[in-house]
């Protein structure tokens, strides 16, 4: 357990030397969430209404509901991205063989590749979150901490194997994955980013209730924005751990399959 | 007998043929038909340094790759310290240690200390070794003062000798090494060739099975020099032998004499790829 404590931290402590050798990126993205909370607030105060209110599962002001939306994407957008990545930094790098002749097992690989980049994505929508509460009146008071945690946990397990997914189609054929895109274009008209999924008509709700992305929104504006408790959140987090438990055993197995089929064509280190 | 550090037999391999465009998408499935090895027996034994000789496209690289668990070959067996580079590719991984004869493979933007910390770490080593390895391999290959830059302004030759150096950072006792002296510039060639014989070879410990286009470098570091030509082991013995069993002067005359290349066959290819 200490050893693969230590082969993930390795990880992380390569992508952090990585990212502090570039100068101001911090200050950057702290500048462009500031112009991004604006920019939401902007907009919903021209759209805000009593009646919009009203139609928001958590009440609220369309200022929170968007911006929770629009950060928490943010996850799905790193899940597919993280992984898929990795690999091609490391093939193109030329790092990918030497990783792979080392006695470190590629779950550990991927695992430990992920975890910068999705830390770095909280801290990103932490940073969002802070300017809206300290300029934009972001109701953060009432937020359920504990089950903020555990519903981002859950986000991450059931996005990771969509992302692992990803990856092992690169792996295999070299290109980015056509499904990513229609994912990630599916999830911001039916995953309820910026708009209720219950304004959609019924066909495509039922298609936001086949995405993870749905119940993972729904659950962090209710941990969130209406202080909902765990035990309340059950439903939401239990559907995102059936996804996790369904998605990472399968996409492990698909990376594993495509890395020995790369393996045999020698194909390993081609882009 | 002691067990043979590395045993191939009857190694062979093929790969798909290579496709563009839409078909690229067929390729991962495709039926291998182009041989790249043909039925290898090679054995390397302990403390033995051995050399692929072979023209561009003859197989060597295959052969080192497959050795390293980074292909799959379609038959045969190749195993390290006994252990099946198929079926126990962790314990193969475990003993050798593998130069890819390129100068890229590194973080750009992390020194060459970080990224021996962290190949290193990834073996399992701890932070301790990492650093006593790193500094004491930085003196034998007249690294320390490069070693704390980033890589990426780093020289070819340079980055070439830190990948020798993450090759040796776990004390691996098979080296495969493919064309290891390609980028370096003659003294630093030589420097390493002298290292490699003195520190490594001379002790006994480590076994070498390297592929080079540089015939001088064969005969002086190897003990057994590999014939390989389209996938096939043509000969395999010291260099004296080959030449007596060639009626050959020179490792060019026999080369030739046995494959029925032109010598210019042996020039390494522009762009440094088998």
């Amino acid at each position: 357990m200490i050893r693969l404590l230590r082969e993930l931290w390795i990880f992380c402590w390569r992508d952090l030397s990585i990212a502090r050798s570039y100068r101001s990126p911090f200050i950057l993205e702290t500048v462009e969430a500031l112009f991004g909370a604006a920019m939401f607030y902007y907009v919903a105060r021209f759209v805000d209404s009593p009646q919009l209110r009203g139609s928001l599962p958590q009440g609220g002001s369309y200022f929170a509901f968007a911006l929770v939306g629009f950060v928490f994407f943010d996850y799905l957008n790193a899940a597919l991205d993280t992984f898929d990545r990795s690999i091609e930094e490391a093939r193109n790098s030329g790092t990918l063989e030497h990783l792979l002749v080392t006695q470190t097992s590629l779950p550990v690989m991927l695992a430990g590749s992920a975890i910068y980049p999705f830390v770095s994505t909280t801290l990103r929508i932490a940073v969002y979150i802070a300017w809206g509460a300290i300029l934009f009146d972001f109701p953060l008071r009432g937020a359920n901490w504990v089950a903020v945690a555990a519903v981002l946990l859950a986000t991450l397990l059931a996005f990771s194997g969509l992302g692992i997914i990803s990856a092992a189609y690169l792996l295999l054929f070299k290109r980015g994955n056509p499904a990513k895109w229609f994912l990630l274009g599916v999830s911001s008209v039916a995953g309820g980013m910026l708009f209720p999924v219950n304004i959609l008509p019924d066909w495509l709700q039922i298609v936001a209730g086949l995405n993870p992305i749905t119940y993972a929104l729904e659950a962090m504006r209710s941990a969130l924005l209406g202080g909902a408790s765990l035990a309340g959140l059950w439903r939401p987090v239990v559907v995102l751990l059936g996804f996790a438990a369904f998605l990472l055993p399968t996409s492990m197995l698909l990376f594993a399959w495509s890395l020995r089929r790369t393996k045999t064509t020698g194909t390993l280190t081609h882009s | 007998m002691p067990e043979p550090a590395i045993t191939i037999k009857s190694l062979a391999k093929s790969f798909p043929p290579a496709r563009s465009g839409w078909r690229a998408f067929l390729q991962p499935f495709e039926k291998p038909t182009a041989v790249a090895l043909d039925g290898i027996s090679l054995d390397v034994r302990r403390g033995e340094a051995v050399a692929l000789l072979g023209a561009n496209g003859a197989g060597k690289s295959t052969l080192l790759r497959i050795l390293a668990t980074l292909i799959l070959p379609t038959g045969g067996t190749a195993s390290v310290s006994g252990h099946d580079a198929v079926r126990e590719p962790r314990l193969v991984r475990q003993r050798l240690g593998y130069h890819a004869g390129s100068d890229i493979g590194f973080y750009p933007r992390l020194t060459g200390r970080e990224n021996l910390r962290f190949f290193g770490r990834l073996n399992h080593l701890s932070s301790d070794t990492v650093t006593r390895r790193t500094n004491d391999l930085a003196v034998q290959f007249q690294l320390t003062d490069a070693l704390d830059r980033q890589v990426r302004t780093l020289s070819s030759g340079t980055v070439q000798r830190l990948s020798l150096m993450r090759a040796l950072l776990h004390q691996p006792s098979v080296l495969l090494l493919d064309e290891p002296t390609r980028s370096l510039d003659a003294i630093a060639a030589a420097e390493f060739r002298r290292f490699l014989k003195n520190e490594i070879l001379r002790g006994g410990a480590t076994s070498v099975l390297f592929a080079s286009h540089t015939l001088a470098e064969m005969e002086q570091l190897a003990d057994r020099i590999a014939i390989i030509d389209a996938g096939r082991l043509l000969a395999c013995d010291t260099v004296a032998a080959l030449k007596h069993r060639c009626r050959a002067s020179s490792l060019e005359d026999v080369f030739l004499s046995l494959t029925g290349h032109a010598p210019h066959a042996l020039e390494p290819p522009e762009d440094g790829a088998e």
